[in-house]
C-alpha cells in the first residue's frame, strides 16, 4: 500500500514538474534578482527589504506598476551598492506578516503603511525610525509641495513616514446624464439632494456607492460630519461629546442621501459600485481618486463623459497618502533612505501623475496632456479646497475606532440603528476604549 | 499477545514522533497563548500582565456575543444537518449500485477546493447586483438581501452561510459514513433480512448501531470544524453588517490582526478552546457506547 | 410483482433526487468556469451570460503573473511530503493509542484533539517567532512542519476510531503465527485500515493544499510561495481582478481534481474491499 501512495505522490509530483517546465520560460524576468539578492550580501552590497501589499507581476493597480519600476531603477543605478528586495503580500494578510516579521526581530527595513493609526501602532513601540536626518538632507524635504503633507506622519514634532502620492476622495459624475437631466454641479447639500431628485426624475439611478465594502459608505459620512463641524480631536481627548447633535444630523443626511442610492447599494462591493458608474448605470460616484486608473482602464471610452466635482457643502477634502516608513532596527539606514527618496524623485513623481492618476506629493511639473483627463479636474478641486482631512476611518485614535465608525455607518444605512442611537454608540465606545 | 500489546518501548516507539512534533510545534505556542490572554499585548511592544481583565472585557465586548450566538448557532445547525443529510447520502449511495462514484465524486468535490474561493464564489452568487436575484428579477421576484438583511433573532446571511457551510463539507461526512459502513460484514445483513428486515429497516437496526462510533467522530469533527469556521464567513460577509455574522474565529482574527489587540484574542482564542473541549466530551459522552464486534 | 414495481419507483426517486444534488453541486462550479472566461467589465455588466468569446488571455496572464507553475511544484512538495509523513507518523500514534495497551491511552488521544480546537491565528505568531529563530521562515521545511502538525490530530483521531474498530482476532491470529508487533502494525492494521488511510489523506492533503494564512506569513520568497498564496496575489488593494482570479482558481483546481480522482477510486477499492470481507 505504501508502494502505491509513494508512486502516486511521484507520479503526482512529476506531473507538476511537467506543467512548470512548459511555463517556466515566461514568468521569470522581474523577480530573478530576488533569487539572487540574498547571496549578494557578501560581496559588499547593502541589502534591503521591502515589504508591500501587491503583487508585482499580477497586479492591474497602475500605481503599484509604477513602484515596480521604481524598484528597478533603483537597483539598476546603485547596482554594486544597495539592493532592495520586495516582500509581497496582498493588502489582506499584509499587517498579519509585518507583525509576524516584526515580533520575530526581522522587520523588513522599508515598509508601506497608512498613516493614522496603522503608523501610531508601528511608531509607539519603536519599530518605526524617524526620518528628519534623511529629510532634512540634500533639500528632500524642500521638495515636497508643503510641510502640510506630513501632518499625518509627525508624532511629537517627529516625522516616522514619507508620503509617495495622494489620493482625494471626490463625487465622479457622468456628464451626459447631467446634461440630459440638466442638472448643474451642485455646490450645497440642498443643490446635491435636488440634483439627484432631477436625476432620478429624469430615469437615471443617481447615485451608486457601495455599502458592503464599509469604509466606501463611511467616506460620505466622513464628508457629511465634516459638514456638520465634527471635531474629531476634541472628541478623543473627551472635550466634545458624538452625542452633541452634530453626528445624529450627519447621519440623518445620510439616511436622506441613501434614497437615490442604487437599489443593490447594500450588497454590492467596492468593485461593483464603481463598475456600476463606469458601465453607465448611474451618475454619481463618490469614490477616491485612486478608482480612476479602473474606470479608465475597464472602459476607455467612459473617459471624455467623466467629471469631478468637489463634495458639495464642504469646504475641505478628504485625502489619504501610502508612505513609507523605515524600521528602526535597519542595518542600512542610508541605503533605506536612498530607497525611499527614489519614490519621491522626478520620474517616480510624474508617473504617479500622468500614468498613476494621483496626486504628487512634490512639485514635479508634468505634462496634463498625458495624464488621465480626470485628474486635472481633481487637482482643480484639490486646489481649490480650503485644506485637507483624512480618512475618517484613518484619523480615529485606534483602528478599531475607525472600524466602528464606519459599521455604525452601515447600520443607520441599513436602518437598524437611529441617527440618535448611532450617536449613543459611538459615544459610548469612545468613552470605553479611545479615552 | 498482551505482552506484545503491553510493551513499554513498542508505545514509546509508536507514540513518540507524533507526541514530540505535537507539542514542540503546537502544544508550547497554545501555553503561550494562553499566557498572552491574562496580558495587553500588541504583538509588537513587550507585553503586560494584566489578570483577567481581558475575560471581563469579552463579557462586555457586544460583537463577542454576537460572535459566540453565531457560533453556538452554527454549531447545532452544522452537526444535526451534517449527520442528518451526511447519513441520508451516505445511506442512498451504499444502495445504488450504477453511478455510485459518479454522485460520490460530484458531492464531494468541494470539499477538496478552498474554501477561499468558494467563499468568494457563493459570494458572487449572492451579492444583489450580479448573483441569484437578477435571475429572480426575471421571474418577477425581488430576492431579498442575502447577506446584509439583519431582522430576525438568527438572521438571515447565517442561514445561508450555514447552507453553503453544509453544501461544502456534507461530503465529507458522507465519506466517512460510507467508509464505516462499507466495513459492515455483509452476513449480518443477511441474517437480518433472514430475520425478516427490509433495506430500511435492516439501516435503522443494523447499520445504525455499527456506525455509531463513526458518528461520534464525524459529529466531533463538524462541532469543531464549525466552531473554528472562518473562511466562508470571511469572504463572504467579513463579519459584517455591522458584526451581526461574526463568528469566534472572525472576532479573533479581526481583534488580533486588524486591531493589534492580541492578548484579547488570545482570551477570544481560550474561550474557543473551551468551547470545543465541552462539545466534544458532551458528543463523546451522549453519542459514543460501547463498540459492537462486527 | 408489487414489491418490484415498489422497489423500481423507489430507485427512480432515489436516481431524480441524486440528479438534483448533482445539479446544485455542478452550475455553482460550472459558473466559475464560464466566468474565468470573461474580461472584468463583462462581468460586472452580464454575470450569467455566456461569454462573448473565449478570452483565453486570463489563463495565460494568470499562469505567468501569478507563477503557478512554481507556486503548484511547491504545493506539491510541501503537501506530498506532508501527506507521507503525517500517514505514517499519525497511524503509528493511533495505532499506539487504539491497540496498544497502556493507561494513558484516552488522555493521549484527548491531547492530540486538543491540536484540532487550536485556532491557527492563535498560534499564529508565538509559531512564527519561533520558526524565525531557528531558521526555518521563509523555507519549504517551515511550512511542512506546522502542516504536518497540524494535520496530525485529525489523522490520529479518525484512524484510531479504525484500528479499535478491528477484530481482535486478526491480531490474535497473527501474534499466534509469531508476527512480531511491527509486523502487525505494517503487514495487518495498516493494509485493513486503507479505506481510512485514504479518507484521512484526502482530507488532510486537501486542507494543507487550501492553507493560505501560514504560508502567506510564513514565506516571502517569490519563488518558495504556494498556490493559494499564488491566488491571492489577484486581489489588489482597491480593487480585485475577478477574471483572471478565477482563471487562476480554474488553474489551481485541476491538479487537486486529479489527485482527488485518483485517491477517490482508491476509496471505492477499499469500499468493495470491505464489501467481500464479510
Amino acid at each position: 500500500m505504501k508502494k502505491k501512495l509513494m508512486a502516486l505522490i511521484l507520479s503526482a509530483a512529476m506531473s507538476a514538474t511537467l506543467l512548470t517546465g512548459c511555463g517556466g520560460g515566461a514568468n521569470d524576468d522581474v523577480s530573478q534578482n530576488d533569487a539572487t539578492g540574498d547571496n549578494a550580501a557578501d560581496d559588499g552590497v547593502q541589502e534591503i527589504k521591502w515589504m508591500f501589499w501587491d503583487d508585482f507581476n499580477a497586479t492591474e493597480d497602475l500605481i503599484s506598476k509604477g513602484y515596480a519600476d521604481t524598484i528597478e531603477r533603483f537597483n539598476k543605478d546603485y547596482e554594486g551598492k544597495y539592493h532592495v528586495t520586495p516582500i509581497t503580500t496582498n493588502l489582506e494578510e499584509y499587517y498579519p506578516k509585518l507583525n509576524a516579521l516584526v515580533a520575530s526581530e526581522e522587520t523588513p527595513d522599508v515598509f508601506i503603511v497608512s498613516p493614522g493609526p496603522n503608523l501610531t501602532t508601528y511608531v509607539d513601540p519603536g519599530v518605526a525610525a524617524p526620518l528628519d536626518d534623511y529629510l532634512a538632507k540634500d533639500g528632500w524635504k524642500d521638495s515636497f509641495t508643503s510641510d502640510a503633507v506630513f501632518s499625518q506622519m509627525t508624532y511629537d514634532g517627529k516625522i516616522y513616514a514619507v508620503p509617495l502620492n495622494t489620493a482625494a476622495a471626490c463625487a465622479f459624475y457622468n456628464t451626459e446624464m447631467f446634461e440630459n437631466a440638466g442638472v448643474e454641479v451642485p455646490k450645497t447639500w440642498d443643490d446635491m439632494l435636488e440634483a439627484c431628485k432631477k436625476l432620478e426624475a429624469a430615469g437615471y439611478t443617481p447615485v451608486t456607492i457601495s455599502a458592503g465594502t464599509a469604509w466606501c459608505l463611511s467616506m460620505v459620512a466622513g464628508y457629511l460630519c465634516e459638514m456638520e463641524g465634527v471635531d474629531l480631536a476634541a472628541l478623543a481627548d473627551g472635550s466634545a461629546s458624538w452625542e452633541d447633535g452634530k453626528l445624529e444630523s450627519a447621519a440623518t443626511k445620510l439616511t436622506e442621501l441613501s434614497k437615490y442610492f442604487q437599489k443593490t447599494a447594500a450588497g454590492d462591493t467596492n468593485d461593483v459600485a464603481t463598475a456600476n458608474f463606469y458601465n453607465e448605470e448611474a451618475a454619481i460616484l463618490i469614490q477616491g481618486s485612486w478608482a480612476i486608473a479602473q474606470i479608465n482602464g475597464s472602459n476607455p471610452d467612459f473617459e471624455s463623459k467623466c467629471g469631478v466635482f468637489q463634495f458639495p457643502g464642504v469646504e475641505r477634502i478628504i485625502a489619504k497618502s501610502d508612505s513609507l516608513a523605515m524600521s528602526a532596527t535597519t542595518k542600512y539606514p542610508e541605503a533605506c533612505a536612498a530607497f525611499m527618496k527614489y519614490f519621491t524623485d522626478e520620474t517616480a513623481q510624474k508617473y504617479t501623475a500622468e500614468v498613476g492618476g494621483k496626486i504628487p506629493v512634490t512639485n514635479v511639473e508634468y505634462d496634463a496632456s498625458v495624464a488621465p483627463a480626470q485628474l486635472s479636474y481633481v487637482m482643480d478641486v484639490f486646489g481649490n479646497a480650503k485644506g485637507t482631512l483624512g480618512f475618517y476611518n484613518e484619523s480615529m485614535p485606534t483602528t478599531e475606532a475607525g472600524a466602528h465608525f464606519d459599521d455604525t455607518m452601515v447600520s443607520v444605512f441599513l436602518g437598524d440603528m437611529t441617527p440618535a442611537e448611532a450617536a449613543k454608540d459611538m459615544e459610548d465606545f469612545y468613552s470605553a476604549n479611545c479615552r | 499477545m498482551d505482552k506484545l500489546l503491553r510493551n513499554k518501548k513498542t508505545i514509546i516507539f509508536f507514540l513518540a514522533p507524533g507526541l514530540i512534533l505535537f507539542t514542540v510545534v503546537l502544544f508550547i505556542p497554545i501555553c503561550q497563548s494562553i499566557y498572552y490572554s491574562f496580558c495587553e499585548y500588541n504583538g509588537l511592544a513587550a507585553s503586560k500582565f494584566i489578570g483577567l481583565r481581558n475575560y471581563k472585557e469579552l463579557l462586555k465586548d457586544k460583537s463577542m456575543m454576537f460572535a459566540l450566538k453565531n457560533s453556538l448557532f452554527f454549531l447545532v445547525f452544522s452537526c444535526v444537518s451534517q449527520l442528518i443529510m451526511g447519513l441520508f447520502l451516505a445511506a442512498l449511495l451504499t444502495n445504488i449500485n450504477k453511478g455510485r462514484n459518479l454522485f460520490k465524486n460530484i458531492i464531494y468535490l468541494p470539499c477538496v477546493l478552498s474554501s477561499t474561493a468558494l467563499g468568494l464564489l457563493w459570494m458572487f452568487i449572492f451579492s444583489p447586483k450580479l448573483g441569484i436575484n437578477q435571475v429572480l428579477e426575471k421571474f418577477g421576484i425581488e430576492g431579498p438581501l442575502w447577506l446584509m438583511d439583519t431582522s430576525g433573532t438568527i438572521i438571515l446571511p447565517m442561514w445561508i452561510i450555514g447552507f453553503v457551510a453544509l453544501w461544502q463539507y456534507v461530503g465529507q461526512s458522507m465519506m466517512l459514513y460510507m467508509a464505516q459502513i462499507s466495513g459492515i460484514s455483509k452476513s449480518l445483513y443477511e441474517a437480518s433480512y433472514i430475520d425478516g428486515c427490509n433495506r430500511a429497516k435492516s439501516f435503522i437496526y443494523v447499520t445504525m448501531p455499527l456506525i455509531k462510533p463513526m458518528v461520534a467522530t464525524a459529529m466531533s469533527l463538524n462541532a469543531i470544524g464549525a466552531l473554528k469556521f472562518f473562511d466562508l464567513i470571511f469572504n463572504m460577509t467579513e463579519g459584517g453588517p455591522n458584526h451581526r455574522t461574526e463568528v469566534l474565529a472572525t472576532h479573533l482574527y479581526q481583534q488580533g490582526f486588524k486591531y493589534n489587540k492580541y492578548g484579547y484574542a488570545s482570551a477570544i482564542g481560550v474561550v474557543l478552546i473551551v468551547l470545543c473541549l465541552v462539545v466534544t466530551g458532551l458528543i463523546n459522552k451522549f453519542v459514543k457506547s460501547e463498540n459492537y464486534e462486527m | 410483482m408489487s414489491d418490484k414495481a415498489k422497489s423500481t419507483s423507489v430507485k427512480v426517486g432515489i436516481y431524480i433526487f441524486l440528479i438534483l444534488m448533482a445539479v446544485i453541486y455542478i452550475v455553482p462550479l460550472l459558473w466559475v468556469f464560464i466566468v474565468s472566461f470573461k474580461t472584468n467589465a463583462e462581468i460586472f455588466s452580464a454575470p450569467f451570460s455566456l461569454p462573448k468569446s473565449f478570452y483565453l488571455d486570463n489563463f495565460t496572464f494568470a499562469w505567468t503573473a501569478g507563477r503557478l507553475g512554481k507556486a503548484t511544484l511547491n504545493s506539491f512538495i510541501v503537501c506530498g511530503i506532508t501527506l507521507i509523513l503525517n500517514l505514517l507518523i499519525g497511524s503509528m500514534a493511533a495505532f499506539a493509542i487504539g491497540r496498544l495497551r497502556f493507561k494513558l491511552a484516552k488522555p493521549c488521544l484527548t491531547f492530540f484533539l486538543l491540536g484540532m480546537m487550536i485556532p491557527v491565528h492563535c498560534v499564529l505568531i508565538p509559531l512564527f517567532t519561533r520558526f524565525a529563530k531557528i531558521g526555518l521562515s521563509n523555507s519549504l521545511l517551515g511550512l511542512i512542519i506546522p502542516y504536518l502538525t497540524f494535520s496530525l490530530p485529525i489523522t490520529v483521531y479518525i484512524m484510531t476510531g479504525f484500528f479499535e474498530s478491528m477484530p481482535n482476532e486478526l491480531i490474535e491470529s497473527a501474534c499466534i503465527d509469531g508476527a512480531t508487533i511491527y509486523d502487525i502494525f505494517f503487514k495487518v492494521a495498516l493494509p485493513l485500515s486503507r479505506t481510512g488511510l485514504f479518507v484521512t489523506g484526502l482530507m488532510t492533503f486537501v486542507g494543507n493544499w487550501n492553507e493560505l494564512l501560514m504560508a502567506m506569513v510564513f514565506i516571502s520568497d517569490e519563488a518558495k510561495k504556494t498556490l493559494p498564496v499564488s491566488l491571492s496575489k489577484f486581489v489588489g488593494p482597491y480593487n480585485t481582478n475577478y477574471s483572471q482570479m478565477f482563471a487562476a482558481i480554474i488553474i489551481a483546481i485541476l491538479p487537486t481534481i486529479v489527485v482527488y480522482c485518483t485517491f477517490s477510486n482508491q476509496i471505492v477499492d477499499g469500499l468493495t474491499a470491505g464489501a467481500v470481507k464479510g
